[in-house]
């Protein structure tokens, strides 16, 4: 096997992930391990920089590693997922540099990066049943151990236990779904499916693994009733973990989930309306919940299953009614999401390390020490409020545009349906702003809380990613042509798996 | 009556899951709990085995279900080293004790 540039995409962070900690243990210091990791995920945009330049030029499906039904392959969604992925990793690297200075195991933690974005990257680029799998595993024990990585704390602990049960029963599920697939057609590959499911006699039990596959990655993606792990996770883990949970974890569950249903929609048309359905649920719930909250990461949190609601909204219309639009709308809301909630995660972050973490107390950090904020740290409260006010929506941020686009690819389908859920959506991201506004209302209006005035500065290193990310968000709101190579080039793998197999709304 | 073996093996998939998913509602323990989910991924595994000997690439799932035990062994190992903390924080196994965490 010669070694290839999409080969490299993978490889580069996953051997990485072993040299990173070998380094911070034979240094004796976390130093070596930090800039290890770093290094390595700057060298890993060479590779991806180079396959986005080659697909611009050749529009085509591109297998790189195969092995009977195993393949690997690089098409629009493993761009898009790995690029969102390597760019949130990358920020996080050097952003978590000071954040996790001085906790126990700094090279685990690291190394684990490094696995995460790798595993990733991998479930990006399987187009095989077995393939999707095994790097979803991969992803899970990663971030299994990310966050319960506070592991003398309680309730890290407890939201890791949590996390892994309901990642067990979910990946055991899609075992089951695989089996039933696996059973029927004789085939793992999904690009071959559509073709061997147009007769096949066994419809019902494919719409069974179909329901399993959507049980099962559904809980990584966090659709409604399946999302009790998300906001424990979310909210006890370090913060620049919870930034790569909202931003990229959930996301990968739900691309995962696209590309075993796909093939399915040859099948039937149900899984459209399905994932409507969620998604209506998901922005509901999301919402009233985080609404109640008090601890801001853990609104944060709640916030992120009403993002995956409007994503659902887009991809379900995509999907109903044959509307690629509303799919590029729901990818370029996935990029604008992973800068935004991540923005938020890691803003929240550097104000937690600023007034508990740096003075060695665990605690969660309230609205209500939030108070005054803006006096001391006018950097990381102007860059919480930016990212915020971009996730309730607000005109000229990035959150405003990718909702815009989405509603707009949706009301495209001139389903009276579809246009009550657009109308749906749009309310339910006024009902954001009521969570929202208060946490920027208490640090740019109120009186300094004590916590704030007896708070340590925020290192430049933290608060460097964040000026940086706030002002992709602004700059994506202004200029959101900019992310549409990428968000297009996803939505065409689904374009033209529907148009050449002429499937059926 | 002969009975199909694809029968036999899909009753025996249907019992495995059944118990497994049982032990994982029912049990408070956190390494019945690790049991439980073992239990409920072999049902998937012996699912695959028998998918595979229903489709006519046994080979295939042959190695499926050793690559599926293999990835399976290390989430366990992770749920008992987990299970070994929460042993030391919380001094007890008991899952109704991880409950603090509300909505």
């Amino acid at each position: 096997m010669t070694i290839t540039i999409p080969l490299l995409l993978i490889a580069l962070p996953l051997a990485g992930s072993p040299l990173a900690y070998l380094a911070g243990r034979a240094a004796r210091s976390p130093f070596l391990a930090r800039w290890t990791a770093r290094l390595i995920l700057l060298m890993t945009w060479i590779p991806w920089i180079l396959l986005m330049r080659e697909s611009q030029t050749a529009h085509t499906v591109n297998p790189f590693f195969t092995l009977q039904d195993l393949t690997l392959s690089i098409d629009g969604l493993s761009l898009l997922i790995s690029g969102v992925t390597l760019a949130l990793a990358t920020l996080v690297a050097f952003y978590s540099g000071a954040y996790i200075k001085g906790e126990e195991g700094e090279e685990k933690y690291y190394a684990l990066l490094l696995s995460l974005t790798g595993a990733i990257i991998g479930l990006g680029c399987a187009v095989d049943l077995l393939n999707l799998w095994l790097w979803f595993e991969a992803m899970t024990v990663s971030t299994l151990f990310l966050v319960a990585f506070y592991r003398k704390e309680q309730a890290s602990l407890e939201a890791g236990v949590k996390y892994l049960v309901q990642s067990a029963a979910g990946s055991a599920l899609i075992l089951l779904g695989i089996a039933l697939v696996f059973g029927t057609t004789g085939t793992l590959s999904l690009p071959d499916l559509p073709g061997i499911l147009a007769n096949n006699p066994n419809k019902l039990v494919l719409m069974a693994s179909g329901a399993l596959f959507i049980t099962g990655f559904g809980i990584k993606a966090a659709l409604v009733p399946l999302h009790t792990w998300l906001p424990d996770a979310h909210a006890q883990a370090p913060s620049g973990i919870s930034a790569m949970l909202s931003g990229v974890v959930i996301e990968a569950g739900l691309i995962a989930l696209l590309r075993v249903l796909l093939p399915l929609a040859f099948l039937s048309g149900i899984w459209g309306p399905i994932l409507l359905g969620a998604g209506a649920l998901n922005m509901l719930l999301g919402n009233l919940l985080a609404l109640r909250q008090t601890q801001v990461k853990r609104m944060l949190a709640f916030s992120s299953l009403a993002h995956i609601g409007y994503m659902l909204l887009g991809i379900g219309a995509a999907m109903a009614f044959l509307q690629p639009a509303a799919m590029s709308g729901a990818f370029f809301h996935l990029i604008t999401h992973m800068l935004m909630k991540g923005l938020a995660f890691l803003a929240v972050g550097a104000l937690l390390h600023a007034l508990f973490l740096s003075r060695g107390h665990h605690a969660h950090l309230t609205v209500a020490d939030l108070n005054g904020a803006a006096t001391r740290y006018p950097l990381a409260a102007g860059c919480l409020a930016t990212a915020l006010l971009a996730l309730g929506g607000l005109p000229p941020l990035a959150g405003f545009m990718s909702k815009w686009q989405i509603f707009l690819g949706a009301a495209q389908t001139l389903n009276p349906w579809i246009l009550g859920l657009v109308v749906f959506a749009a309310l339910n991201s006024v009902l954001s702003l009521a969570y929202y506004a208060p946490v920027v209302n208490a640090m740019y209006r109120k009186e300094p809380s004590d916590a704030v005035r007896e708070g340590n500065p925020v290192a430049f290193s933290m608060a460097a990613p964040l000026a940086v990310m706030a002002i992709l968000v602004i700059l994506l709101g202004v200029v959101p042509t900019l992310a549409a190579p990428l968000s297009t080039a996803a939505a065409d793998v689904f374009a033209a798996l529907g148009v050449t197999n002429g499937m059926v709304p | 009556m002969i009975l199909d073996p694809l029968i036999l093996v899909t009753a025996g998939v249907c019992l495995l899951a059944g118990v497994g998913l049982y032990g994982l509602l029912a049990s408070r323990n956190l390494i019945k709990l690790i049991v439980a989910m073992q239990i409920l991924t072999k049902a998937a595994v012996l699912a695959l085995v028998a998918a595979g000997a229903a489709s006519g690439r046994i080979n295939l799932s042959q190695s499926l279900a050793i690559t599926v035990i293999v990835v399976d062994t290390v989430v366990a190992a992770v749920g008992l080293a987990l299970g070994v903390q929460v042993r030391k924080r919380f001094g007890s196994l008991d899952a109704a004790n991880l409950a603090s965490l509300r909505r």
